[in-house]
């Protein structure tokens, strides 16, 4: 064991304490249920609790997985301990892409190695983001590359294959792309997939979505402006006043009237919507007529309208009527 | 958010042309504004050899001794390699090489170790230089240095839109975490920590293999690095990681055959100049020198 924020496994143990899972005898590997907990793992979970953390809760559900998955993959060997990081150790391992998971809510991150007798590497991580949303979520931050029958969404590309199922993201890193680190690395994601035996919801935001001309690679759900913003560069500052409480989704859409990126926003309460879309006429379209509406530098319609607890942004529009059209169903869409 | 606050927003870049031109990297929209400028163009010298990676990837040693001989010369205007050396540090130096570890990219040792050598030549002791990356809060050399060194390869990065020589100083602080809000924007504060603050005496960016896309949690994948066989040399890191930045912003926009702004836009470079009054981001106040092989430049 490293310590307790970054500890290796070692067999049957969780940072000193046995916790049994209700494992599975004979040939069916143990699989992560949410529902299933017993007496053991109950206590376990009252501790986490009572020590203020929601850490040990993410290794246990990351320890379940652990034990079942494959020693072996065709030519690639498990090598060296797993090792678990948490929300503060993961920057010794991914350094400054650990902000992405952060800004997700991780709660732990299982590590394990597999190579060849040459050397060659396999990473597997399974990032154990807390929710089904935030999972969903990081997953949707790079959703280039061939789309795969995987999870409940997954994608290959450039050696690396990402793929999300219930509260897990999972990511499954070749240091080479060749047919055999995919064949490799998709049959790691199946044995991965099988070992979460439920599937999670996507976030209700979605479903606020306007459907036509919507490109489904464009959809980016999020919390942070700093992901916002490295997906749409909106500004320097948190203009929008984005952070842990609030959720976003962000949509590219093409329809025969133009394009256009559509942005919803759900705050605590009407208030803080009512606040930000304030700040964002102020700082973004001062110019804004009263429906808030304006044309910017480039020759595009910018909007913005708050309902309720929501705030709608249509950006880049090429038509005006298009941009009022957007705002319009989603509001028909908000509750 | 302050009503009266100003805010630097998307439009702003758009006004400058930026997001058209260079993708919203460099036409840093009130880098004109910056305080302080004394009028001085920054000199960087980019040189490229395209011998000094072979077939099986091996960075060639001797090829890159030429290259960074030929380099400080023109960066000092020096007649020779040791005065240009000696022009950079003095006998009575303690210097701190900061280097970068990264395992999938990180600082080629022969050169760490050129540099070592190319300092001794100069008349530093050997005990008085060290190498390190993130130990540099731990190593004596670094606490009593009064010299640095700063060298690492250009790649892009998840939060900070670049991994760049600015942001190479970031195992200084204490606490690195802390510079990571908007997209490392104040990554120029830690240049003014008294450990290193007026210390840096050159910057070489190594732009051997550079990487100009990531993917996934590690940010790295073989085919977003490309053989560029070049180094960037300063001693200004502004305008050396503007320049390198021109480069990476070039060749993903040839790479994905469409505008590809790096992502986060890396506004530590922008701030380090308008801010901090690091150097010279805007290529109007750079002097740019290029030297050597010529195919596949990008700037």
């Amino acid at each position: 064991m490293k310590n307790l924020r970054s500890l290796k496994w070692i067999s049957g143990n969780s940072m000193g304490l046995k916790v049994k899972t209700g494992e599975r005898h004979g040939k069916n590997p143990p699989t992560y249920s949410p529902q299933r907990k017993d007496w053991t793992m109950a206590a376990f979970l009252v501790i986490s609790v009572l020590l203020g953390s929601t850490i040990a809760a993410g290794a246990e559900a990351l320890d379940q997985i652990r034990r079942g998955l494959p020693e072996r993959v065709q030519a690639w060997t498990k090598a060296g301990e797993d090792d678990l990081y948490d929300d503060r150790t993961i920057f010794d391992y991914i350094n400054g892409a650990a902000e992405v998971y952060r800004a997700y809510n991780m709660q732990g991150c299982l590590s394990r190695r597999y190579e060849t007798p040459d050397g060659l590497a396999v990473i597997l991580d399974i990032f154990d983001m807390g929710s089904s949303e935030d999972a969903y979520g990081v997953f949707t931050n790079d959703q280039d590359g061939k789309e795969l029958d995987l999870g409940q969404g997954a994608f290959y590309r450039s050696g690396w294959l990402s793929m999300w199922k219930e509260r897990f993201f999972i990511s499954l890193y070749a240091e080479q792309d060749t047919e055999a680190t995919f064949a490799a690395v998709r049959s790691l994601a199946e044995a991965v997939s099988q070992l979460i035996d439920v599937e999670g919801q996507k976030p209700i935001i979605l479903s606020y979505l306007p459907s036509e001309g919507i490109r489904p690679r464009s959809v980016r759900f999020f919390h942070d402006h700093m992901v916002l913003n490295r997906h749409y560069y909106l500004a320097g500052e948190n203009i929008l006043n984005l952070g842990p409480s609030t959720s976003g989704v962000l949509a590219s859409y093409e329809r025969k009237e133009g394009s256009a990126r559509l942005l919803i926003l759900e705050y605590p309460d009407s208030g803080k919507a009512k606040s930000a879309n304030a700040a964002f006429l102020t700082h973004y379209i001062p110019e804004a007529n009263a429906s808030g509406m304006a044309l910017v530098e480039d020759d595009t319609w910018c909007s913005a309208r708050v309902h309720e607890k929501f705030v709608a942004i249509v950006l880049e529009c090429g038509d005006r009527d298009l941009a009022k059209g957007l705002l319009d169903e989603v509001c028909t869409k908000l509750p | 958010m302050e009503k009266d606050c100003r805010v630097i927003t998307r439009r702003d870049f758009l006004l400058a042309g930026a997001f058209a031109a260079a993708g919203g990297v460099i036409g840093l929209p009130f880098t004109r504004s910056a305080q302080g400028w004394n009028g001085k163009k920054s000199r960087v010298v980019l040189i490229r050899d395209k011998n000094v990676i072979d077939g099986s990837g091996t960075i060639q040693g001797t090829v890159l001794e030429k290259m960074m001989d030929q380099a400080v010369k023109t960066l000092m205007q020096a007649p020779d390699v040791a005065t240009a050396w000696r022009d950079f540090v003095a006998p009575s130096d303690v210097v701190g090489i900061k280097s970068n570890v990264w395992h999938h990219l990180r600082t080629p040792r022969v050169l760490e170790a050129m540099i070592r050598a190319k300092l001794m030549e100069a008349g530093v002791e050997e005990k008085n230089i060290a190498v390190d990356d993130r130990g540099v809060l731990r190593n004596p050399v670094f606490q009593a240095c009064t010299a640095l060194i700063n060298t690492r390869p250009m790649r892009t990065h998840d939060w900070s839109g670049l991994g760049t020589l600015l942001k190479n100083y970031i195992m200084f602080a204490p606490r690195p975490a802390e510079y990571h809000g908007n997209a490392c924007e104040k990554l120029g504060a830690i240049w003014k920590f008294p450990l290193v603050k007026d210390k840096t005496r050159l910057n070489v960016l190594v732009m051997l293999t550079p990487q100009f896309h990531g993917v996934g949690p590690h940010s790295f994948s073989r085919d977003y690095v490309w053989n560029y066989s070049g180094l960037i040399l300063s001693k200004d890191p502004v305008a050396a990681d503007a320049t390198g930045a021109r480069i990476i912003q070039a060749k993903r926009d040839l790479f994905f055959q469409t505008r590809s702004p790096i992502s986060p836009p890396p506004h530590h470079i922008s701030t380090a100049d308008s801010r901090f009054g690091l150097g010279n981001s805007s290529p109007d106040r750079i002097e740019l020198i290029k030297l050597g092989w010529d195919e596949g430049i990008l700037i």
